[in-house]
């Protein structure tokens, strides 16, 4: 039997975490308070974790942060300093859902008609929604309301309004009809355009030249050039193989152009470590 | 007017400050229980996600759970004497024991801050003091409606 690759590992811990939180207000209702909250701000036992943007809006609209919001939100921004927006790629709900459909457009057209990519203006709309967020949060209004655009939260609220009140949100219309849409545009819009809680991870990556992410050994690719199986295999449409020469924005380092690669030479790898060796041989 | 007359949990900030402040984790309903905090449904962006306590479904009994908790500190952790929730109003025409119907004691005897919040004049006829911390006990259990918590949200 072969062994489980990255994407297996990558599916389980996405439905692992897509079950907790419908499990955790459950446990909360049969007032086992081990594990609560929502993708705002958690807390499992002793240990706090937050959103860095709500975080950020409450901490600039009230000059205030408490040791559990700094904490959290200091978890949440060394995970992505050092692996990239892994949150995206490895623990989202929604960027769960956002993939199943993806998956399902390409099976439906077998991987044929590729999207050409868009790799910039994707984050500078995200970037202008955040900015024009965060502006209208601490100009005019008295709520963060940027928190309301966490497609994660609205998730695992829907569990919490259900258990806790018997209440069903139409959030759920919300979560089944924006994936239903990008299984049509076919360019994970959401994750890529708009979600404004993964623009401090982004920046955050950025930030740091070293982080991990997918190299490219051009010595040890054997692919004919015009269908790679990387290309095919990564869910937002960029080219695996430009991945290394700098921090890519889009990139959520979910290792599916890796596993893709894996019985073909094994040509891309996550790797650590400011690029040197390997961006010379790209080039040759 | 009814459904917005609803409460914020004990040891809230006041209320500009607490919705800039809150987070909309629903960590405070999910300790809660006595399971009296909601969390606020629909879209409304300004205030979806934050949690209120109807005192006639079911009030605060002023365990404290949820201000300790709170990790923004939109709820302050205070002692419950400090919750400042809002505060109860009785109507001495609706109540049996001011009419002199029959002696009722069920606000007195439930209220969490007994003979602080609550204390019976000439061994008898309930009268709220300003201790009262607005938990919404005793508008619940009053069998003749005769008691109404104000929020202190409403107050400026």
């Amino acid at each position: 039997m072969r062994r489980p690759g990255i994407k297996f590992w990558r599916r389980l811990v996405q439905f692992g975490v897509a079950t907790a939180f419908v499990v955790i207000p459950l446990l909360n209702h049969l007032h086992i308070n081990v594990l609560t909250g929502n993708f705002l701000a958690f807390r499992a036992g002793p240990l706090p974790l937050a959103d860095p943007l709500a975080v950020l809006q409450i901490t600039l609209k009230n000059f205030y942060l408490s040791a559990d919001l700094l904490v959290g939100a200091a978890i949440a921004l060394g995970l992505a300093a050092a692996m990239g927006t892994v949150f995206c790629s490895w623990i989202c709900p929604f960027g769960l859902l956002s993939e199943l459909a993806q998956d399902a457009a390409r099976r439906r057209t077998s991987g044929q008609d590729r999207v050409a990519p868009q790799r910039r203006t994707g984050f500078a709309v995200k970037l202008t929604l955040f900015g024009l967020g965060l502006a209208g949060f601490l100009v005019f209004s008295t709520t963060p309301v940027l928190n309301q655009l966490s497609l994660p939260a609205w998730y695992s609220r829907i569990f919490q309004f259900y258990f806790e009140q018997r209440h069903i949100s139409l959030a759920v219309v919300l979560l089944l009809a924006l994936p239903a849409v990008e299984f049509g545009f076919r360019r994970r819009l959401w994750c890529r355009c708009i979600c404004p809680q993964s623009v401090l991870l982004i920046c955050v990556k950025l930030l740091n030249p070293a982080q991990l992410k997918v190299r490219f050994d051009a010595h040890k690719c054997i692919c004919a050039k015009p269908r790679d199986p990387c290309r095919q295999a990564c869910s937002l449409s960029l080219d695996p193989k430009t991945l290394a020469e700098a921090v890519d924005v889009a990139c959520n380092n979910c290792g599916d152009c890796v596993a893709a690669c894996k019985r073909r030479g094994r040509a891309l790898r996550f790797g650590f470590g400011p690029h040197a060796r390997d961006s010379g041989d790209a080039g040759v | 007017m009814l459904r917005s007359r609803f409460l914020r949990p004990p040891g809230a900030r006041p209320e500009e400050e607490f919705l800039a402040r809150c987070l909309q984790c629903g960590q405070c309903a999910q300790v809660c229980i006595f399971e009296c905090i909601r969390m606020r449904t629909g879209f409304n962006p300004f205030l979806s996600g934050t949690p209120e306590i109807s005192p006639r479904q079911a009030p605060c009994f002023l365990c404290m759970r949820c201000s300790a908790i709170c990790p923004s500190d939109a709820l302050e952790d205070v002692p419950k004497e400090k919750a400042k929730m809002g505060f109860a109003r009785l109507n001495r025409d609706k109540c049996t024991t001011w009419k002199g119907l029959i002696i009722c004691r069920s606000c007195f005897e439930r209220c969490p801050l007994k003979a602080t919040a609550i204390v019976l004049e000439r061994g008898l006829y309930p009268v709220i003091t300003d201790q009262c911390v607005g938990c919404g006990v005793c508008e619940h259990v009053c069998p003749r409606r005769a008691i109404v918590t104000i929020p202190t949200r409403f107050v400026t």
